[in-house]
């Protein structure tokens, strides 16, 4: 119980997972404590641009610079998470040609390869461009997936001996003799993996030391060492298109401001985004005239989002920070730059290191740095290799023809899966024949579903996160009992419901900012398909209390063929035959079918 | 839960379905003519109505050449010859017509259309997807998911494929060829997804890039596809064709070389085509410059039926109408079927140019075979960008339905008094005269004829689908689509059969050794046309 671990990492996102990878392959016994699921902060909430340094290349250079050098690190370490779409920045006429030059500028400064291509060139390869797009400066940007990024990190380091520890909040630091030695988490359903019902417990983590790798959180976790960290949460929008209407980034070349950047991202497109600051990462308005002036404004560069389907937006909170004293005014302004803060030096409380600000693109090498740091700290002698040992899923590509000849998938499933699985499908699929899809928007089979489960008990919002299941045009509509019922086997009746209606909510809760047009009629259509089939607009089985048929019950006066069920067949049809109350109060499906039974 | 709630439930969720939807075909159209002026069409994006999509298919350069100069052969060697057996190759050669669709890149920039630019001319149909809504009316009215297990029905083939495609990737799933084409989903979409127009751009896709192009299949398919060219040939000597297509040990050889099934008949040739017999008749009988057709008679009229065609041209010389018959060549229907998009697309150019050259002189086009209409009204605009494909689409009709449009069709046969011998018919509606509303017509057009008996043998697919039944490896499951049409044919008191379209037809027969009629044959009896 007291076994000290050499490093506890905080933060399940992009920042933690690189680390607790890092950590776990130069030797060092490590856990990494996740309050939700991997990337349940920040990182689930991007855009998922794989930065070519464009973007930062006439703001913050030396950013850019480190974009393209960990750009091109993704591309072969992180191969099944990276779609190497490329990118451009468009010039509209109202755009200033000054900037461009200076964009153009930047970027060779900062030795990312780029090529100016005309109006009609950049509409050759991006068809929906707008028509007045008069020029393109074109470089490597792509698109990552942030899921499978993380995903592959924690796996990775497990295979290395770490442990991952998600559905944990810090509930506190452990400080003794003027040192942080520890946390104290809280398992919100039992170590391990997490099974919905099961009891929460409470454990204490000893460690030679902490690293608070909670982003926006990280004043938060601070806090409760007795230290300031001053992160400046800006919170931005993101909406997602059903499908893509562009396979390049498109940047608006521009000097800064909303709504500038399209991502294609696996099925759809992502548009983003907004830069503003709120007081709790926690706790942030997310307004309609956010998503309305993505859209409106993005139409500019490529006028088919005005008419077409939005599947959903959410809302990010970037972790900004900047020394104290600087003062900066609009959060834009903000460098994107990391922090590493030794609370030993800076506030005389050693054992723990806080690491703050950064991005996605750069992860790897902020988790080499910090990693520098602790291994120094703890005075252990090991190299980073993670620039160089590809991720589980990056050893090499998928097989595309094996997978449809020897697993019998349909072209798009075989395409789908192998993008997603990269080097692993073949053992993933191999689990399961027959392997029909779960998920039929985004192409999942049982086998990747199962495949999940294996890794993410019964959190299907994990489930979710690495296989894409219900992320499609009907958001779980059509899938999301299909994707429960995997459960089946393994979990009982009542953990199999708690899943299924979580994993529901959070796919109704992103299309509520998008509930116009298609996916209003989609909205309407699953819910009453849900309500008409398995009654989930108030099921008798989800409640707590007995149901008391009494007061439905019209026919008030047949109280006793209600009783015994068989008496009068009108009675039976009004209650629709669960006359057995034993059947209401355990909600057991089997006596059900019992009840039924005995009313016809 | 009780009866009593659930009724609540079921109440409220009806109205909330039809809701949106209406609201948001409102807010379409709405939205369509009021944004900004600039009328541009939506890429890709079907509005509620098909007539105005994008153009996609275009050949690659160096095949229309080719083709042309083949064609343009053909004619110069028998100029006086066309006029009898459609005149149609002389029309269209030595202009430069045959790539007038080509060009559509260099349309003025207010026409630009993004799907112009597209690699090969292939359209971006992913946005189609939006429509979607994973319902799976298309698959439940499917008929070849009803009985292939195997086949993945048209809501993947659709929308589902469209969607996970990027733009790199270019393999289709080899289930694509197992779509007849019947198009019965973009009936039962209730929503305008353009399923049969993304299938039709897969298949096409699929059969350029993926399939082998020496392979029995595809030289089999190809055959098919064009019928026109075989039964050209055929009819120069039509009792020897007749006689040797359908002789025992060349049919034999033909499903093992060929895979065309043995079970099939092969339709007789007429001695004297529908073309031959108007020359001979020296045309049109009726002069009217107000009311002109131009019939599009299809091959199998011209070839198989003329009969057809000859009770089209009374019945409407019966009701005052200058009928034309314009040079015309294949409607396109099996070339779709079969993924021939460049054939389909060669032929549309003589359809096209002759057809506009018709309605220019104020005639409508009017065709016999239900197919065919559906084709020159839907396919034609949704596949292709050619001069003028828009009017014909909007100007085509099926032959009754132009009638019950235009005249008193009911007056005339009551007028006329019926039939003296009581005739009883079991009437089969083509799937394609369903998606154009005309399931309904032949029934009800002679339901209070005197002396006509009409029964409807129920809506499912006859199983043929033009050239899916033609296929050893697709028969057995077309004789198991059929079988509900022909238990039904057998229960109705006809023993004559009755459709519009020429190969549901050739199923009727196959499966219950009915003659089959085409009602323009039963309004010239009982017209007395």
């Amino acid at each position: 119980m007291d076994r000290q671990v050499d490093v506890v990492v905080v933060g399940g996102g992009s920042t933690g997972c690189g680390v607790v990878r890092d950590l776990a392959r130069r030797g060092l016994d490590t856990v990494l404590v996740e309050k939700g699921n991997l990337t349940h902060g920040t990182t689930g909430r991007m855009h998922g641009l794989l930065h070519s340094g464009g973007r930062y290349a006439v703001s913050d250079r030396k950013s850019a610079k480190e974009c393209i050098e960990e750009n091109m690190v993704l591309r072969d370490i992180a191969a099944h998470c990276v779609e190497e779409t490329g990118g451009l920045f468009v010039k509209r006429p109202e755009d200033s040609e000054e900037y461009f030059q200076e964009k153009l500028e930047g970027c060779k400064a900062c030795d990312i390869p780029v090529e100016v291509i005309d109006g009609e060139e950049a509409r050759r390869r991006e068809p929906y461009l707008a028509r007045d797009v008069e020029k393109a400066i074109a470089l490597p940007d792509g698109a990552v997936d942030p899921f499978r990024l993380c995903v592959s990190n924690a796996a990775d380091a497990r295979e290395h001996g770490a442990r991952i520890e998600t559905h944990a909040p810090v509930t506190d630091v452990l400080v003794e003799d003027g040192e942080v030695v520890g946390v104290e988490i809280e398992h919100e359903t039992g170590p391990g993996k997490r099974v919905h019902r099961e009891p929460g417990t409470t454990e204490e983590i000893r460690s030679r030391h902490v690293v608070n790798a909670t982003g926006a959180w990280a004043g938060n976790v601070g806090e409760m060492a007795g230290v300031d960290v001053e992160v400046r949460p800006s919170k931005g929008v993101m909406t997602v298109m059903n499908t893509r209407q562009v396979d390049t980034v498109i940047n608006r070349c521009r000097p800064k401001g909303d709504a500038d950047i399209i991502v294609p991202h696996e099925t759809a497109c992502i548009l983003g985004t907004t830069d503003e600051e709120v007081d709790d990462p926690e706790d942030y308005p997310e307004e309609d005239w956010e998503v309305d002036l993505m859209i409106e404004t993005l139409s500019e560069l490529v006028p088919a989002l005005e008419d077409a389907r939005t599947l959903r937006s959410f809302w990010g909170v970037r972790p900004l920070y900047e020394p104290p004293g600087t003062g900066t005014e609009d959060p834009t302004d903000i460098t994107r730059d990391y922090f590493l803060l030794d609370h030993g030096d800076r506030d005389d409380l050693p054992g723990m290191t806080t690491i703050v600000g950064g991005k996605l693109t750069t992860y790897r090498m902020m988790a080499e740095s910090i990693s520098d740091h602790v291994c120094e700290t703890l005075d252990h002698e090991a190299t980073c290799d993670t620039a160089d040992a590809p991720l589980p899923g990056s050893e090499s590509e998928a097989r595309m023809e094996e997978l449809m000849d020897e697993f019998g998938l349909r072209s798009p499933v075989a395409r789908r899966s192998g993008q997603r699985l990269g080097s692993r499908a073949d053992d993933v699929l191999d689990e399961y024949d027959p392997n029909p899809i779960v998920c039929n928007c985004e192409s999942v089979t049982r086998a990747e579903v199962q495949d999940a489960v294996g890794e993410a008990g019964s959190d299907l919002n994990a489930v979710r996160l690495r296989t894409r299941a219900s992320m499609g045009n009907c958001q779980g509509g059509f899938c999301t009992h299909r994707i429960a019922s995997e459960l089946a086997e393994e979990y009982p009746e009542p953990v199999v419901r708690d899943a299924e209606d979580e994993l529901y909510q959070e796919r109704w809760k992103g299309q509520r900012h998008a509930l116009w047009g298609e996916q209003l009629s989609q909205a309407m259509l699953n819910h009453m398909l849900h309500a008409t089939t398995m009654n989930r607009d108030g099921d008798p089985a989800n409640l707590d209390d007995e149901v008391d048929f009494g007061a439905f019950d019209a026919g008030a006066d047949d109280g006793a063929a209600d009783a015994d069920g068989a008496g009068s067949a009108g009675t039976a049809a009004t209650d629709g035959g669960r006359a057995n109350d034993d059947a209401a109060a355990d909600g057991d499906r089997a006596n059900d079918d019992a009840a039924a039974d005995g009313g016809r | 839960m009780t009866r009593h709630t659930e009724d609540d439930g079921d109440a409220g969720d009806a109205d909330g379905t039809t809701e949106p939807n209406g609201g948001r075909d409102g807010a379409r159209g709405g939205g369509g003519c009021g944004d900004c002026g600039c009328g541009s069409p939506t890429p890709g994006v079907p509005e509620a109505g098909r007539d105005e999509q994008p153009s996609i298919f275009v050949p690659d350069e160096g095949e229309v050449p080719d083709s042309e100069a083949a064609t343009a052969g053909g004619a110069d060697r028998g100029a006086d010859r066309a006029a009898t057996d459609g005149g149609v190759e002389s029309a269209s050669s030595g202009t430069d017509s045959a790539t007038g669709g080509t060009d559509s890149t260099e349309l003025d920039p207010d026409a630009y259309d993004p799907v112009d630019v597209f690699p090969g001319g292939d359209l971006d149909l992913r946005e189609g997807a939006d429509s979607c809504y994973k319902c799976t009316s298309c698959d439940t009215s499917c008929p070849v998911a009803e009985v292939d297990d195997e086949f993945p029905g048209p809501k993947f083939q659709g929308p589902e494929q469209w969607r996970l495609k990027r733009k790199d990737d270019h393999d289709i799933d080899e289930s694509i060829t197992s779509c007849s084409n019947c198009m019965r989903c973009d009936d039962a979409c209730p929503s305008s997804v353009p399923l049969s127009q993304m299938h039709n751009e897969a298949r096409g896709q699929f059969v350029e890039r993926q399939m082998e192009k020496l392979s029995v299949e595809y030289i089999r398919n190809r055959i098919l596809a064009n019928y026109r060219t075989s039964a050209s040939l055929a009819s120069m000597f039509p009792r020897t064709a007749s006689f040797a297509m359908n002789f025992g040990p060349a049919r034999w050889a033909m499903e093992k070389v060929m895979g065309i099934p043995k079970e099939r008949d092969f339709p007789e040739f007429a001695t004297e085509t529908f073309r031959e017999w108007w020359k001979a008749r020296g045309g049109a009988q009726v002069e009217n410059p107000d009311k002109r057709v131009a019939y599009f008679h299809g091959c199998y009229s011209n070839y198989n039926t003329p009969e057809v065609g000859k009770a089209m041209v009374r019945v409407y010389e019966h009701f005052g109408y200058e009928v034309m018959v314009p040079p015309q060549k294949c409607s396109g229907t099996p070339m779709f079927a079969n993924g021939m998009l460049k054939d389909a697309r060669r032929h549309a150019e003589t359809n096209v140019e002759n057809l506009v050259e018709a309605i220019g002189e104020g005639a409508d086009v009017i065709a016999s075979c239900t197919s065919c209409s559906m084709s020159l009204r839907q396919e034609y605009p949704e596949l292709f960008d050619l001069h003028g494909i828009e009017d014909v689409a909007e100007h085509t009709f099926e032959a009754l339905e132009y009638l019950r449009i235009h005249e008193d069709l009911e007056g005339e046969l009551d007028a006329a008094g019926g039939l003296d011998d009581e005739r009883a018919f079991a009437y089969h509606a083509p799937c394609h005269a369903r998606n154009q509303g005309l399931s309904r017509q032949a029934v009800e057009t002679f339901r209070d004829v005197d002396g006509v008996r009409m029964e409807d043998v129920g809506d499912s697919c006859s199983g043929i689908s033009g050239t899916y039944g033609w296929k050893e490896e697709k028969y057995e499951k077309s004789m198991e689509i059929g079988a509900e049409m022909f238990e039904h044919m057998e229960d109705a008191e006809g023993e004559v059969g009755m459709t519009e379209c020429p190969t549901c037809a050739m199923q009727m027969e196959h499966g219950t050794g009915y003659e089959i009629e085409h009602p323009l044959q039963l309004l010239e009896d009982t017209l007395g046309a």
